[in-house]
């Protein structure tokens, strides 16, 4: 019992993972820019597919930063031409454009990589499981939670302690007085959404080494962020991190006992928080964008 | 050269004509003051100045070039430090996070400099913007815009909403400010108060400038003023916090309070 338990925990801390990663780039995203980036599971797999085109040149070491990084610069391309054009408009120019984003991309993924699945092969050191009786805990599991926790770190230590992370913590609140004190925010906003598009870039490489790369490999994942982000609160990215976890232990941990219920329970966890605290767990009034 | 000149502003919300042909000029190294009742376009006219709200026509000039039409950030580059109405501080940020926010134009002012000048504001450093008193949060307000370095100072109603005593200080700030080299812009209710340390003075009525001359000259107005300030003339009267004797000190000399 106990090591079914701690499968199945082990299992919703490791989509826990993705949903933070997932989650905090949206999240990043619609703070500072008020858009909501339905294209963002197609970043992800797009950061995958980069990530398994550079791995013979750099090897896996290598193309595990370089994928999120090419992905962060596709996204700040993408970001400078197109998005910031629907910043001022009203948020149904910028759903479509990213839903058609969102399409646009993954049939370049399916063009480019073919519809089937293909493998991210990840170092043999990472492969072999620590025990017989832990046989789901892997070498790569451990490395995936950890370079989470490390990605997570550097994020919020950037947002808290450098002055570009202070004013797009600024900008979530008041993006006019931030512009006022001399901030181009076009650029910071530029900047931001590079950050939101490389952590799912980075999703995208973590998760290719798990289930392997298929062209619609975000799209599972996408409402589970959206649902973090409501359960953490909009607004606070501690929420979204805290709603991230609490969705993916608490679908793992529904699964032992009611498997079919394993997704349902977000939903219902989503209904409970919004009735007894709207806000979300950690989100402030008023700072909602 | 003016420090900030604007010629012809007509500005718009939606289909509401705001301004019509507004010019004002804000000479270096003095104070100008902004007058005129709620709703005539006070804070419209600075929203236009720094490009917060662009003026469909005319144009402004930050120091002889032309800055019509471009973002908020660079009025700010060029040396324009904005203090919006309502203080507008980031209230779930701490003081010192507020503080490094404007970007960092080199002068005399830092974050170092701020805490010595403003000793309340270094006490409470560490606290959220939105745990500071309308003081306290003026006062940051004020500090996160010196912190730009500004050669230019445009503040919208600073002491809207504070007890009298803090008032004094706000006005003590701007005169500082002045001694300091900086030129002044201000938007105020608070009509003679406002006067006292101003240069020259604007009247804006209705979106349309209705009056330009020196400070000196427009106090001499009784008629004008008392329109102006109407039931603002109240503010001054400091009956509210203050012992009438502090307040008729205050009231009847406020030289002094430079």
């Amino acid at each position: 019992m106990l090591t079914l338990v701690l499968f199945n925990v082990t299992n919703g801390l490791i989509l826990g993972m993705f949903y933070v990663l997932m989650a905090l780039g949206v999240s990043l995203i619609l703070n500072l820019s008020n858009v909501i980036n339905f294209a963002h599971g197609n970043f992800l797999a797009l950061g995958g597919y980069l990530t398994f085109v550079l791995e013979p040149y750099l090897g896996y070491w290598g193309a595990l930063l370089a994928g999120p990084i090419c992905v962060g610069i596709i996204g700040l391309i993408i970001e400078r031409t197109a998005i910031r054009r629907v910043y001022d408009r009203d948020p149904v120019y910028s759903l479509l454009l990213t839903f058609g984003l969102a399409f646009i991309i993954q049939d370049l993924c399916r063009t480019i990589w073919g519809p089937n699945g293909l493998p991210l092969s990840i170092p043999n050191a990472l492969n072999s499981p620590l025990s017989q009786q832990f046989f789901f805990i892997t070498g790569y599991r451990i490395f995936l939670i950890a370079v989470v926790i490390v990605a997570v770190a550097a994020l919020f230590g950037f947002l808290t302690y450098t002055r570009v992370g202070t004013r797009i913590r600024a900008g979530t609140f008041d993006i006019e007085t931030v512009s006022a004190l001399g901030i181009n925010i076009g650029l910071l906003r530029s900047l931001n959404f590079a950050v939101g598009i490389f952590l799912a870039g980075l999703a995208g490489v973590l998760a290719g080494g798990q289930i392997g790369l298929n062209p619609n490999m975000g799209d599972d994942l996408l409402l589970p962020a959206f649902i973090a982000i409501i359960v953490g609160g909009v607004g606070s990215l501690t929420g979204t991190l805290v709603g991230g976890l609490v969705i993916g232990v608490a679908s793992a941990v529904t699964s032992i006992w009611w498997p079919a219920g394993s997704e349902v329970i977000m939903y219902i966890l989503m209904i409970v928080v919004l009735l007894v605290r709207p806000r979300g767990i950690m989100g402030e009034e008023g700072v909602m964008t | 050269m003016s420090a900030l000149e604007a010629e012809g502003l007509n500005t718009f919300y939606g289909k509401s004509h705001i301004l019509f042909d507004v010019s004002l000029k804000v000479e270096e190294g003095m104070i100008t003051t902004l007058l005129g009742r709620n709703g005539a376009g006070k804070t419209t006219t600075l929203r236009s100045l720094v490009g917060l709200t662009m003026p469909r026509t005319g144009s402004v000039k930050i120091f002889g070039e032309d800055s019509s039409r471009q973002p908020p950030y660079r009025a700010a580059k060029r040396g324009v430090g904005y203090v919006p109405e309502g203080r507008k501080i980031f209230a779930h940020l701490t003081v010192e996070d507020n503080l490094r926010v404007p970007l960092e134009r080199p002068g005399p002012w830092t974050i170092e400099r701020v805490f010595q000048t403003f000793p309340r504001l270094a006490e409470r450093r560490t606290n959220k913007g939105r745990q500071l008193s309308g003081g306290e949060q003026e006062m940051l307000s004020i500090a996160r815009a010196l912190l730009l370095n500004p050669k230019v100072l445009i503040l919208d109603e600073p002491s809207q909403g504070l007890a009298p005593l803090i008032v004094k200080d706000v006005f003590r700030m701007v005169e500082q400010a002045k001694a300091d080299g900086m030129s002044v812009l201000l938007v105020e209710q608070n009509v003679r108060a406002s006067l006292e340390i101003a240069d020259y003075a604007y009247v804006l009525d209705h979106g349309v400038m209705s009056w330009s001359g020196t400070a000196a000259d427009l106090v001499k107005d009784e008629e004008r003023i008392q329109a102006l300030a109407g039931a603002s003339a109240e503010e001054w009267s400091f009956d509210d916090d203050l012992s009438t004797k502090e307040a008729e000190a205050f009231s009847h000399q406020p030289s002094t309070v430079a």
